[in-house]
């Protein structure tokens, strides 16, 4: 079932790991939502985050300090955030901040998904 | 692609109106004759993170807010010049600021040097009339990046 939580639709994988579509952007504008979005999934006991980067035009500082903030919340619970079919302008951002040293990468939701089943 | 000017008015609307013009040229090839595709991509997170900026913290005292954009492709370059007519900052040793608050993972505080390091060169100055001036060149053959700290 796939849910639409304040402008992110969520989808279940199984009952600790789901994928967000962040869609357009993540930056300065939605950051808090996302953070809220993903905050509401923790309290239900997710705790591993694929991320959907397939159609985002926009990743900006603001928007990749409110994923380091689901990592650093989800980490010490063995969770994981991972990133799938990410775009030019997100790739272009993971590259400059090397952030590809934390965040696995997969070339499709699909393949994340079934590497964290 | 020619040397273009863009203006903005609504700081409510400028970075939607940003991405649009951009989104645009890119539909049209006007950025592509010379830049790769990576350099357009810095090109495009340096505006983002200058704009937000200035929408986030600017001080603009009464004055409606005037921003201004010149856009100078210059072989594998890009060359850009953001003005605005607001009070400013410390640009540099804000800089410095954010380069020594940084902690592992941080959720704020990086825009500035996210800009610092998607910019090839950058110098920030006052115009003779008083406006705030940022001048920067990106090239993905600059192969900078921001060091941040993971544990």
């Amino acid at each position: 079932m796939h849910t639409t939580t304040m402008n992110f639709q969520i989808e279940p994988v199984t009952h600790d790991t789901v994928v967000i579509r962040i869609g357009k952007a993540l930056d300065f504008r939605n950051a808090a939502d996302f953070k809220a979005a993903a905050q509401e999934q923790v309290c239900s006991g997710v705790r591993s985050f694929i991320l959907d980067f397939n159609d985002t035009g926009i990743l900006d500082s603001t928007g990749l300090g409110s994923i380091f903030s689901l990592y650093r919340q989800v980490s010490p619970m063995s969770g994981q955030v991972v990133f799938a079919s990410v775009s030019r302008p997100v790739q272009v951002v993971v590259q400059l901040t090397r952030t590809y040293k934390v965040f696995r990468q997969f070339p499709s939701v699909d393949a994340a998904r079934e590497a964290l089943r | 692609m020619e040397v273009t000017r863009q203006h903005f008015i609504e700081l409510h609307r400028v970075i939607d109106e940003l991405h649009g013009l951009f989104e645009e040229w890119e539909r049209a090839d006007a950025l592509l004759s010379h830049p790769d595709p990576d350099t357009i991509q810095l090109f495009r997170l340096a505006v983002h993170e200058w704009v937000a900026n200035l929408v986030q913290h600017a001080d603009f005292s009464n004055r409606e807010p005037n921003i201004t954009l010149d856009v100078i492709p210059n072989g594998r370059r890009v060359r850009c010049v953001i003005e605005n007519n607001s009070e400013g900052f410390p640009f540099p040793e804000q800089l410095d600021v954010q380069r020594s608050a940084l902690t592992p993972f941080p959720e704020r505080g990086m825009g500035l040097l996210m800009l610092n390091a998607a910019t090839e060169y950058f110098e920030y100055s006052q115009t003779d009339d008083g406006r705030r001036r940022l001048e920067f060149t990106v090239s993905s053959e600059a192969n900078s990046c921001l060091d941040i700290p993971f544990s």
